[in-house]
């Protein structure tokens, strides 16, 4: 029915095949370079925290002392002060008691 | 009318797909300017947000299915938004004629056009460019917000609304020429024909070019 | 900004995130890193925080692509005056965390370690130095000893010398102010649980208010304690009221005190320290290296480690090894708990050098709670839990991810499978 009403239309080779080709593949990049970006971006975004932890068992590699009871200024608190660990000073300044807050909400 | 010789200047797909444009991106201009300002209701902007986000998709879903279905056209249609000469410095010069056309009823000698005049060929260059972004950053938005890095997040948020304001504004260009040029909007929206003789006028390169009668069967 | 906030005690800061209306594009971006779903606001319309549901970590302000969540408590002007005044001796209390991250505010690569540099910037700006390692190691030597305690009464009947009661198993790392307020706020039942070791930030306030004043040769209170942390929630955690056991010390041994002070008088986050440096005219990445300055800045690789996810258990595992089987573990690297992965749990099979029978504890380490800690608390409720002793942090990775560290722009927190989250409500 739609052939009757128009008597002229686009010369479909108006595009060459080399043309289409180029155009067609400029388009493609066109549309996959910023997904392969926004890809590439997304799967680097725990980068910083995987450097921040390097850092801290790079700090530890350093160390001349790397357990925690052979640390001397810590004996040398307990000594001086502190007691002993869970000892009565110990429970006075370095533990403490948590609260309940689902009751505060009634 | 019958007697008038008539050019197919947009088939049916293209109308379809144009159709589909014009119910998607009226509604997503009007939210998006609402989403920008937030004036209303906290229930009143999570409506305009489905709504936002719905017109979002089909225009997504509209895109891709032309893209995969009418791949040619699109080719076609970047190669002719694409092409430049010197023609078009010179048409946006005296702004194709139309400023003196509408405002002072008058007709002045413009440079010869193709399909597409310049100021059609850079709406369409925006339209390529921006909505493929709008697209694109739309997405991330929506989707990806929370694992995507948060500069990058910001930096599509800032193309999202950049490009979105040129679009918004260039589209009231488009609306009102595209019905001010009653022939072109009949083609467009209705039946896809031209008169022969108005496309000789306004598109003389193209007839020249690119047209050719229907063979008879 | 404050309303009528309902679990907080008289003192505590409440609501130390809030979010500008302004700024807030209603993404939803925050409620997925929120653990406690504190963040209210349909999708689209510009969200706030419920503060009676909040626990202060800080996900959504380092995650939200707009900056749109704040802190609502800045103390910079406060330190900064500290400092120059005269009579005070202002102490940088230094989380681990902070010397792998603060580089990054003046340009240096993420998780540069610049632990001298950071010395040498805080003593520039007149602070005495307190590094929180030592307080670390001083955790393990506390908690370490209690979940022994914990331990050697479940598995052999050992009681209490005292005949105080002991805890039950499986024991809780206590060190996350947010962990804490988790647990506070909605699963009180398991507070008998948490370790009694308080973390090692308010460790610090009462050893320096106590101890410290020896190590200084000042009274108390002209000791200004601040936390240097990575943590927002530190801020809330130092202004719970019973923390001021240096003060009910000083007070009891006769020491005059005229006004009452916290253990920790301020916290500053990492991102502020660096806004203190630049207001001061200090550029770390220039500083030249210096030492810590006394036995409070001396810590040990384990203590270190504490800012990663695993690493408070792994100096665990050092120091209980050592103490339960009287040798040191070899290799010191105790690898099954490191690593990204949501929970990682070990077994460790020792000979229990005083009673000479062989034990297997059961170890867990849990991070990115927002993801992992339901499956583990509801095992626990039903009575199923394989587990021992589990380590608890908030921060997808752990500290060194908290939200008071430098914003990293080309990163997010979010550790799970990279697919669409569709937004609707």
């Amino acid at each position: 029915m739609e052939k009757q009403s128009y008597q002229y239309t686009e010369n479909p080779l108006h595009v060459t095949r080399r043309e289409f080709i180029t155009i067609g593949g400029i388009i493609v990049a066109f549309l996959a370079l910023p997904a392969v970006w926004m890809y590439s971006l997304t799967s680097s975004n725990n980068n910083y925290i995987k450097a921040r932890t390097k850092g801290l068992y790079l700090d530890d590699e350093k160390s001349a002392i790397r357990v925690s009871h052979a640390n001397k200024s810590v004996a040398r608190y307990y000594k001086e002060f502190g007691g002993a660990p869970l000892g009565h000073l110990s429970e006075e300044l370095l533990h403490t008691k948590y609260i309940n807050r689902t009751k505060m909400l009634s | 009318m019958h007697t008038e010789k008539m050019i197919l200047k947009h088939p049916l797909s293209v109308r379809i797909f144009h159709y589909l444009l014009i119910l998607s991106f009226l509604p997503l201009a009007a939210t998006g300017v609402i989403l920008y300002f937030k004036p209303l209701s906290e229930s009143a902007m999570n409506l305009t947000m489905h709504i936002h986000v719905v017109a979002g998709v089909v225009l997504t879903l509209n895109a891709v299915a032309f893209f995969l279905m009418a791949f040619d056209r699109v080719v076609l249609f970047t190669k002719r938004t694409f092409s430049i000469s010197t023609n078009d410095i010179k048409w946006f010069m005296v702004l194709g004629g139309y400023p003196q056309k509408i405002l002072l009823g008058k007709k002045i000698p413009v440079p010869p056009m193709g399909k597409y005049n310049s100021g059609q060929k850079l709406f369409g260059v925006c339209v390529l460019i921006g909505g493929t972004v709008l697209i694109l950053s739309g997405l991330a938005l929506w989707a990806f917000p929370h694992l995507m890095p948060r500069g990058s997040v910001a930096f599509l948020g800032s193309l999202h609304t950049f490009f979105a304001l040129i679009l918004t504004l260039f589209l009231f260009v488009h609306l009102f020429l595209g019905i001010y040029m009653f022939d072109d909007f009949k083609s467009m929206i209705i039946h896809g024909k031209i008169p022969y003789d108005e496309a000789k006028e306004m598109s003389p390169l193209w007839v020249e070019k690119e047209i050719i009668p229907l063979s008879n069967k | 900004m404050n309303e009528a906030a309902k679990t907080y005690q008289k003192g505590e800061i409440p609501g130390v995130i809030a979010i500008k209306a302004s700024v807030c594009k209603g993404c939803d971006a925050c409620k997925r890193h929120c653990p406690t779903g504190a963040i209210t606001g349909m999708f689209g319309s510009t969200h706030s925080i419920d503060v009676d549901v909040c626990l202060s970590c800080g996900q959504c302000l380092i995650n939200c692509p707009f900056g749109a969540p704040y802190e609502t408590s800045d103390t910079v002007d406060e330190v900064i005056a500290k400092l120059k005044g005269s009579n005070v001796t202002v102490v940088g209390i230094i989380a681990p965390a902070v010397r792998v991250a603060i580089g990054e505010d003046f340009g240096l690569p993420a998780g540069s370690l610049v632990t001298g540099k950071l010395y040498g910037s805080m003593k520039k700006a007149g602070f005495e130095i307190f590094d929180n390692n030592f307080t670390a190691d001083l955790t393990i030597m506390e908690e370490g000893t209690e979940f022994i305690t914990r331990a050697r009464h479940a598995v052999f009947g050992e009681k209490d010398a005292l005949g105080a009661e002991i805890g039950p198993l499986p024991q809780f790392t206590s060190c996350c102010p947010a962990w804490v307020r988790y647990v506070e706020t909605k699963y009180p039942a398991l507070i008998p649980n948490l370790s009694s070791a308080k973390s090692p930030q308010q460790m610090a306030g009462a050893v320096a208010k106590t101890y410290g004043t020896k190590v200084w040769g000042k009274p108390a209170e002209n000791i200004y304690t601040v936390g240097i942390m990575p943590c927002t929630a530190k801020k809330l955690e130092a202004s719970r009221p019973e923390f001021k056991s240096a003060y009910e010390y000083n007070k009891k041994n006769n020491r005059a005190e005229a006004i009452q002070y916290p253990d920790v008088d301020t916290v500053l986050t990492t991102r502020d320290l660096s806004r203190l440096f630049k207001k001061l005219k200090i550029n770390l990445a220039n500083e030249k290296e210096t030492d810590g300055g006394t036995l409070l800045a001396d810590y040990t690789g384990a203590g270190t480690i504490f800012g990663n996810t695993g690493g408070v258990m792994e100096a665990a595992v050092r120091t209980a090894y050592a103490v339960i089987t009287g040798q040191e573990l070899k290799p010191l690297e105790f690898k099954p708990v490191r690593g990204l992965k949501g929970v990682k749990s070990a077994s460790v099979t020792i000979k229990d050098a005083k009673y000479n029978k062989d034990v297997t504890i059961n170890l867990a380490v849990v991070h990115n709670i927002s993801e992992n800690i339901k499956p583990v608390i509801d095992e626990i409720l039903a009575g199923r839990s394989p587990y021992h002793f589990i380590e608890v942090m908030n921060c997808p990775g752990g500290c060194i991810n908290g939200g008071g560290q430098p914003i990293n722009k080309s990163g997010s927190s979010w550790l799970g499978a990279i697919k669409p989250w569709f937004a609707w409500t």
